[in-house]
């Protein structure tokens, strides 16, 4: 199945599912809890989660070891003390089991790799050896566990994200996607760091990434334009996961207000801008995808 | 003078902290105005970085060696200043911490760092700060400020707690409140009587300055 989806994205546009956070919030997660938690101990309802997207339409289902690197566990009460290879390896098992319980057995398991939540010098003191480390000891367990294909996202340094990249090349030969999150600017799109759209494609593509592009932060409107601006500067196929709009609070909650068929609209726009896979990040549920899906499939 | 002070504000421009602190003592050795060289040499350049923050032109890394490079220089004057027994304009003290149940800490650092830099007088708190402790502080140091961080919806309810505490020792108004973090809006500090929200550091030191009376 690995080998299928390169072949199968440079063909026609491949559905990622959407978010899993806000999905296991909805599902009783606490502040005090974190998903990569619940592998362990609630790993049904993560694969209720799995299931939904399957169903929905996504033909990529991927892992909730987001903030599964020793670095990021550690930095949490509810991570500390959790193995990250046991959590990584348990990842791989709940969504590979929902991939086969379902009626796309064909669809692709993708191994998330997040940021560390540590910052580079001067913002922080991250050392590039340290990151390389727990993302190859988290890469190594997902390899192992038998993922598809490995996402690293929401990458707000290019050099984490590259760190990351390098540590997946270590250990695999499988796909990899890349994606990072920029924010508008009055000049234009950038990560937090400054980094551009052409920094972030050469990079990451020199380092070895099958697939690149953006999540988080913007929305579906906003990364329409983002799109477009990638697709002038590489060939590279592009994945391109927006959140539900920018939170809004109500009575101390954030809520995602954007509806599911004003998002699908814009990623029938991001497509047409040259995305070669589409997904959701933050606030975005299966019905996103159930209208993706008919949006790029029946074309309403 | 002129050429020096603006060599002054090239050197937090460029995020030149070794420079900046040399021309802090090269100032001293020739006997400049402590005032006059933070005023109208080192604060020109971190008004300007946070002016090319705001248009997109400088991003996180070069806002933080800005800062710090101003704080190396401050560091300096501001002990040659203490000695001579003047004081540098403060512009208030801010008393700053992330809220109880949360250890998020780099958001808030910088804003401290930020203010600091901007000549504010800050206490910095740390993370996982319950709202007593900042109202305990603000009354102990005198501040006209409290700045509280909080990045999770869970947690930012704490912040509500602060004003709260505030008005029930009738320091509300007295003592001013301003929030952020990811969670947090201009909506969110209306909704809890909080004086103002700000988004990111350099707006943040836009608001204590109008909060405070400083602009």
């Amino acid at each position: 199945m690995t080998k299928d989806f390169l072949a199968t994205i440079k063909r026609r546009v491949v559905i990622f599912d959407g978010g899993m956070g806000s999905m296991l919030i909805a599902a009783g997660l606490t502040q005090r809890e974190i998903p990569e938690a619940w592998l362990l101990s609630k790993g049904e309802k993560i694969a209720e989660v799995h299931a939904a997207y399957l169903q929905a339409g996504a033909e990529v289902v991927t892992t909730a070891t987001f903030g599964a690197s020793r670095i990021k566990l550690q930095a949490s009460e509810a991570g500390k003390k959790l193995d990250p290879v046991r959590v990584n390896e348990k990842g791989v098992e709940i969504a590979r089991k929902a991939v086969e319980h379902s009626a796309k057995r064909d669809a692709f398991v993708a191994g998330d790799i997040g940021p560390t939540g540590l910052f580079f010098p001067p913002v922080g003191t991250l050392k590039a050896a340290d990151a390389r480390a727990a993302f190859k000891e988290q890469a190594q367990a997902l390899e192992r566990a038998g993922v598809d294909i490995f996402i690293i996202e929401t990458m707000y340094d290019i050099r984490e994200a590259v760190e990351a990249l390098r540590a997946v090349r270590e250990v695999s030969s499988r796909p990899v996607a890349a994606t990072l999150t920029f924010d508008r600017k009055p000049r234009g799109f950038f990560t937090m760091m400054g980094d551009t759209t052409e920094t972030a494609v050469e990079a990451l593509l020199k380092d070895g990434a099958s697939v690149i592009g953006a999540n988080c932060t913007l929305q579906s409107g906003e990364m329409i334009e983002l799109a477009e601006e990638f697709r002038l500067v590489t060939g590279a196929p592009l994945l391109f996961q927006p959140n539900a709009g920018r939170p809004v609070m109500e009575r101390g909650i954030a809520v995602y207000k954007q509806r599911p068929l004003e998002f699908a609209q814009d990623v029938v726009k991001i497509v047409a801008a040259g995305a070669n896979a589409v997904g959701g990040c933050c606030g975005t549920t299966p019905e996103f995808i159930r209208e993706i899906h008919n949006a790029l499939i029946h074309g309403k | 003078m002129q050429a020096f002070l603006d060599k002054c504000a090239k050197a937090v421009l460029e995020g030149d902290a070794d420079g900046a602190g040399k021309l802090a003592r090269e100032a001293l050795d020739k006997k400049y105005s402590p005032l006059e060289v933070i005023e109208k040499g080192f604060v020109k350049g971190i008004r300007e970085i946070g002016r090319l923050w705001e248009e997109g032109t400088l991003f996180l890394p070069e806002l933080v060696m800005g800062a710090e490079a101003m704080k190396k220089a401050m560091a300096v004057l501001q002990s040659a200043l203490t000695k001579s027994g003047s004081r540098p304009k403060s512009l208030g003290h801010v008393v700053i911490g992330t809220i109880e149940g949360d250890i998020h800490d780099i958001g808030k650092t910088l804003v401290a760092t930020m203010l600091s830099a901007n000549g504010f007088e800050i206490t910095d708190l740390g993370a996982d700060v319950p709202a007593g402790k900042f109202v305990d502080e603000a009354e102990a140091k005198g501040a006209g400020c409290i700045a509280i961080s909080a990045l999770l919806t869970t947690t930012m309810s704490g912040q509500k707690r602060v004003v709260d505490e505030l008005k029930k020792r009738s320091l509300k108004g007295k003592v001013r409140v301003m929030v952020g973090g990811a969670p947090c809006s201009d909506e969110w500090a209306r909704e809890i009587g909080a004086d103002g929200y700000a988004g990111d550091a350099v707006a943040a030191v836009a608001l204590a300055q109008s909060l405070m009376g400083a602009r």
